[in-house]
């Protein structure tokens, strides 16, 4: 197998430097609105001067005094990510979407129409260059793993190509964290067995780590010797959702439940909405919750029948924020609906129940023809529009995926 | 854009193989369209919006065309 990484160079912060030419060569941060604080992206002059993303506003500026902050807009990055992955398709049937910026492509036998790897990767570069003015680094390697790690190796605008066999020499000296899903929690535990390397983990042995970790262990040790069997999930083909959800990262953080209230409505409208269009009805809603220290977490409550009725999840959303007492004000909140049941076109066996289908049909109908919210419950016209906030790079652009906006 | 206007223009534009705006009408004072620095397009229900970022060699503008109501906005400026 050969395995292509793309990750678009600084995406949201080189998108805005594209618009503006004002912008360009210049340290910029993207927020996600005038009240938000926290940067999403730092174009690689801001990062010069250790901006980084996650970072609020106060301590970017005191790295960098010069940063620009520039207000993101969604709409901009999701059509320049669609016409990436298009790109990206003309050159491959089997495209996997990622996040916004980052996709798997697997080119195994692409060579007699585009020529050797690094051809591929050269005309790819070339026409998501002509067609949006900007640069991805890209890694070629035998799995996705590999190819991660290759395209985190040059940035911006790098190729990388891992063979075969240099995979073991590569690897030998390479911390632990560098790789692909080893989080810092992670590195730590493995360091804590004195593992800090992929050679150390590679070598160590299977027992004591499944005995730490569990499954993932032997999984870890395989990753330390550079072997990895995931397949690349083309645009379309996963798996039918587990979940539907989406979360809202707020303008500012909020302590008022009754505020909070309208943006369970609003999350639930949409968890409602993108559930009806896909037939797909869930037994559990949860709300998640993020303070503003960043701890998290998630609750959900039970329902006897399966459910993709905005008001049975908006009501049950609010039944579990009205059961937590909240230690700070909240930065994040999320519903999801989830244990799925698939095929639910069962019919409702009581009057009101089909009435209140017929509504939730008709409502979607006129949203799907002038826009989403053109049609919604009345709280939502309270206050103001919350506003959709910046998106978070793990959104996709395609497929019921769980939509997470951190 | 640093203030948003979303107010109708008038546009001279191009449709050959897309849309190029050439110039536009605000207030009465003709923009000439020296620079498109990025397109990209929304939907709003069915009708697709196309944006444009252009420049007029002093300032940097946002206008819309819906495709479907064949209206032309000026969505906002940045000086
Ligand atoms: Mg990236």
């Amino acid at each position: 197998m050969i395995v292509l990484h793309m990750d678009m160079n600084a995406f949201f912060a080189s998108v805005e430097q594209r618009c503006n030419p004002a912008l360009r060569g210049k340290p910029i941060a993207v927020i996600g609105s005038s009240k938000r604080t926290v940067v999403t992206t730092a174009s690689y002059e801001a990062r010069k001067f250790g901006v980084k993303t996650g970072m609020n506003k106060w301590e970017a500026k005191k790295k960098c005094p010069s940063l620009i902050f520039v207000i993101g807009d969604n709409r901009k990055y999701i059509d320049t990510s669609v016409r990436v992955l298009n790109i990206l398709k003309d050159f491959s049937p089997k495209v996997e979407a990622y996040s916004i910026d980052e996709a798997f492509v697997d080119i195994t036998g692409t060579d007699l129409l585009f020529g050797p790897p690094e051809e591929v990767a050269r005309r790819i570069k070339e026409r998501i260059r002509e067609d949006t003015g900007l640069t991805c680094s890209i890694g070629i390697a035998p799995n996705k793993l590999l190819a991660k790690l290759a395209s985190d190796m040059k940035k911006p605008d790098g190729l990388v190509i891992i063979r075969e066999e240099d995979v073991s020499k590569l690897l030998n000296d390479l911390p632990v964290g560098e790789l692909w899903g080893i989080g810092p929690r992670l590195t730590e535990h493995l360091s804590g067995l004195n593992v800090r390397t992929c050679g150390q983990l590679a070598a160590f042995p299977a027992s004591v780590l499944r005995e730490r970790f569990g499954i993932i262990g032997e999984r870890l040790k395989l990753m330390g010797q550079g072997i990895y069997d995931s397949p690349i999930v083309p645009i379309g083909e996963e798996e039918a959702a587990k979940s539907v959800g989406h979360s809202t990262t707020l303008p500012k953080d909020i302590a008022d439940k009754e505020v909070l209230k309208r943006y369970l409505l609003k999350l639930s409208e949409m968890v409602g909405a993108r559930s009806r269009a896909h037939g797909l009805k869930g037994r559990k809603v949860s709300l998640t919750i993020r303070y503003g220290d960043f701890f998290t977490f998630t609750r959900q409550k039970g329902l006897e029948q399966p459910t993709n009725d905005t008001r049975v999840i908006y009501s049950l959303a609010t039944d579990i924020l009205g059961s937590i007492r909240l230690r700070s004000a909240v930065r994040l909140v999320g519903v999801t609906i989830s244990d799925i049941a698939g095929g639910c076109r069962q019919l409702p066996l009581f009057e009101g129940e089909r009435k209140r289908e017929r509504l939730v049909n008709a409502v979607d109908l006129v949203n799907r023809h002038f826009g989403d919210f053109t049609l919604t419950w009345a709280a939502l016209f309270e206050d103001d529009d919350p506003g959709p906030g910046v998106i978070s790079p793990a959104w996709r652009p395609e497929g019921v995926k769980r939509v997470n906006v951190r | 854009m640093s203030t948003v206007l979303k107010e109708p223009i008038k546009v001279i534009a191009v449709f050959d193989n897309g849309v190029k705006p050439v110039k536009f009408k605000w207030k009465g004072r003709v923009y000439p369209v020296k620079e498109i620095t990025y397109a990209w397009t929304s939907k709003e229900g069915d009708s697709r919006i196309m944006h444009f970022s252009v420049s007029d060699g002093a300032a940097l503008y946002e206008i819309t065309y819906d495709s479907s109501a064949l209206k032309w906005s000026l969505e906002g400026v940045q000086a």
